[in-house]
């Protein structure tokens, strides 16, 4: 058995400096113990981290900017974007684009690099590579991801793409076009409310 | 494209005076995230502190509640209608009713402990490292059958339990359930080339070991809170608990297995390191108290509220009690003792071949022992069930003073008893069910409470301090611990016999053994 030499301290100041770093061990995981906030876990799929603003994940399309001028599909080095669409009036399931029925805008995530080659010659400024990271799908045909109706991005999604890309404007502007909205139809609720309790009288009144 | 940048990510909330980071965090509450309540907050954090402290004390103290209930039932029947023949069979019989009873009490409080003080485990050593530990099993929601065709009709309920309660999570209180359930569902395996019988013996020895000190391990000051309560508790207790070394042994030899072998041997020469400065600061308590018995032990230490408590009788005493708790954790081979499993140097030591039930018995016995070292670390040195509170104290201390110095409540019954004419159940029916009853649970909860406090301390060292080495561990027991020990006994027998058993000398008033001092001259002038 190697012999356990005791520092200089000699053996009553090794028991006092062994008892004085047991000591600040534990204070230092105690004081993680009683300070929950200390936490940094995040429940993954219940909350995400935030990612850098240039983090290139899976685009985001405006869609109602987009004028399918193909540029981004003829940038991308793997071909993955694919883009149809017609001038010959409503099509079933498409978008109404600047002019154009966007029938068909995809990306196949097998084989996007994410780049963002994509998204630097587009005149109109409507691709961004965005935040979403979930890439995953049950087959291949899943992994080919549709962002016409921004089904990757349900409305939060959106509205959080909005902040992340600090279009804090547009997004109280819809917030307030949907109080305004809502404030004038309870207007016209209470109007035809009144319009229909008061009529006899204010006819009366008038004539 | 030069003229306007590509990107104007986060630009324009920081140019609005608003930090893109709460603007994202506003959008992801509001939005995105329905139960970004699961996080921690201080408030939940106490709270569920708080229930988490008193759950084992409680749910745990049923049952040796229950105990004294049936016991103090079976003491009440009266065999005088009986025939003769089963009269004569009944003193026989209602020990084994009575043990049997307590075997299955005693497994029940095991079971609840060990699944608490996993989660337990689990939970604080994450909350000392920032994280969070299992927070999702226990959502008790019925709609998790839905997935077979049979249950499809449950479907559209799938998540209710969060529908209703957004805000709440388990925190996975069963998280250790669904664990169980895992180990159960394993193979169990016996390596080829294992010696069998050493190999299927192993995991039940080092369980017996640990589940044999339950029986003289007293729950509660009130009758019958002690399965056996044996003249010479403590000694049976210190011995009994050392079997598990030998079922650790056996593992590691019969594993076939260089790991685990290596495991065996280390806990082997663990053991007689450390057993020394535990037994020696065990004595010292003995030396204090003057009795081999655990329940006379406890009861010593009732008495001038806190001052009672042998931990704090004398500074020699309280030197005993840290030399004991350090090497209780080297008796529960928890880290920083933790060598015969060390999972970063041995797979996980004598246990690596084990899978399985195997596997969670041996599981089960770890956990089993760090309650028992620390219950007779509490009793030896903390007051046992007393609380420290005078009036308090004064309830559960009667029923002592009853049954060993016969005063108390009616003196026909004392004196009955002093003849043993009556059993002590029936002496105590002088008291009445329901007072018994709650002594019990008063004293059970504390006495569970002091040991979970004592339980939260081992489990902050285990996740705090590094792991000895083999050779520091054995220059740590023999040469700093056993010499810190022999003072503690000398330094405390000669105090105690300077005091005359008096809390500090006297100067701080009070005596703590006065009445026991009394009991034993009375005994002595009657004999």
């Amino acid at each position: 058995m190697t012999t356990v030499t005791t520092n200089r301290r000699g053996w009553f100041g090794n028991l006092f400096s062994v008892t004085k770093s047991l000591w600040a061990g534990l204070r230092v995981t105690m004081s993680y113990f009683v300070k929950p906030g200390t936490v940094i876990t995040l429940q993954y799929p219940l909350q995400k981290d935030d990612l850098p603003d240039r983090h290139r994940g899976i685009h985001f399309l405006e869609t109602e900017k987009c004028i399918m001028c193909w540029k981004c599909a003829r940038a991308c080095p793997v071909d993955c974007i694919d883009i149809e669409g017609t001038r010959d009036g409503e099509v079933d399931g498409a978008f109404q684009g600047k002019g154009v029925v966007m029938t068909r805008f995809t990306i196949d995530y097998s084989r996007c690099i994410f780049c963002n080659l994509c998204c630097e010659p587009c005149p109109e400024e409507c691709i961004h590579m965005g935040q979403e990271f979930d890439y995953s799908a049950w087959d291949r045909e899943g992994t080919v991801k549709s962002l016409l109706h921004n089904q990757v991005f349900d409305a939060g999604l959106k509205a959080k793409m909005l902040a992340d890309r600090g279009d804090i404007k547009r997004l109280a502007d819809d917030a307030a076009a949907a109080k305004k909205a809502k404030a004038e139809a309870a207007k016209k609720a209470k109007e035809a409310a009144a319009a229909k309790a008061a009529p006899p009288k204010a006819d009366g009144a008038t004539s | 494209m030069a003229t306007k940048p590509h990107t104007t990510y986060g630009t324009a909330a920081k140019s609005a005076g608003l930090g893109s980071r709460e603007a994202k965090d506003i959008v992801y509450r509001e939005l995105l995230n329905p139960h970004h309540a699961t996080t921690y907050t201080p408030a939940r954090f106490w709270v569920g502190l708080f229930f988490a402290a008193i759950f084992v004390p409680v749910v745990g103290g049923l049952f040796p509640v229950l105990g004294t209930m049936a016991g103090y039932g079976l003491e009440q029947i009266s065999t005088a209608g009986w025939p003769k023949w089963l009269a004569g069979l009944w003193p026989v019989a209602r020990p084994v009713i009575d043990g049997l009873l307590w075997v299955h009490l005693i497994v029940l409080f095991i079971t609840v402990f060990s699944m608490f003080a996993v989660w337990m485990e689990r939970k604080q050593s994450a909350h000392m490292q920032c994280r969070t530990g299992p927070m999702e099993v226990g959502y008790l929601d019925p709609t998790i059958f839905a997935f077979g065709k049979r249950w499809r009709v449950l479907a559209p309920f799938v998540g209710l339990w969060r529908k209703l309660f957004p805000k709440a999570s388990p925190h996975g209180w069963l998280q250790t359930l669904a664990d169980g359930l895992k180990l159960m569902a394993k193979e169990d395996l016996i390596p080829r080339g294992a010696d069998v019988a050493l190999f299927v013996l192993a995991p039940i020895i080092a369980f017996l070991g640990v589940f044999a000190a339950y029986a003289a391990l007293p729950f509660h000051g009130a009758h019958f809170g002690i399965a056996a309560d044996l003249d010479t508790a403590v000694y049976f207790i210190a011995a009994i608990s050392s079997i598990e070394a030998i079922g650790v042994v056996m593992a590691g030899w019969g594993s076939n297995n260089k790991w685990s072998l290596l495991g065996g041997i280390r806990a082997a020469t663990q053991m007689v390191s450390y057993e020394l400065p535990l037994g020696i600061s065990v004595l010292t308590a003995i030396v204090v108290a003057g009795t081999l018995s655990i329940t006379e032990i406890v009861d010593l230490q009732y008495g001038t509220w806190l001052l009672g408590w042998n931990v704090f009788k004398s500074p020699f005493l309280c030197i005993a009690f840290v030399v004991f708790f350090v090497a209780s954790l080297a008796e529960c081979k928890r880290a920083p003792f933790d060598l015969p499993e060390a999972e970063s140097e041995l797979v996980s030591g004598y246990h690596t071949e084990y899978s399985s039930m195997r596997f969670s018995i041996f599981f089960l016995a770890e956990y089993a022992a760090m309650y028992v070292v620390a219950a007779f670390g509490v009793c030896l040195f903390l007051g046992g069930w007393y609380t420290g509170i005078g009036p308090l104290d004064a309830g559960m201390h009667q029923f002592q003073d009853f049954m060993w110095n016969q005063q108390g409540a009616d003196p026909r019954w004392a004196i009955a008893l002093a003849k043993g004419e009556v059993t002590t159940g029936q002496a105590l029916s002088a008291y009445g069910f329901w007072n018994v009853v709650g002594v019990a649970a008063l004293g059970s909860f504390v006495l569970i409470g002091k040991t979970m406090v004592l339980v939260f301390f081992q489990m902050a060292a285990r996740w705090t301090y590094p792991r000895l080495r083999l050779d520091q561990i054995m220059y740590f027991c023999l040469k700093v611990l056993l010499p810190i020990s022999l003072v503690a006994l000398v330094g405390a027998t000669v105090w105690e016999l300077l005091s005359q058993g008096n809390v500090f000398f006297g100067l701080l008033g009070g005596h703590t053994h006065q009445h026991w001092h009394q009991a034993a001259a009375a005994a002595g002038a009657g004999g």
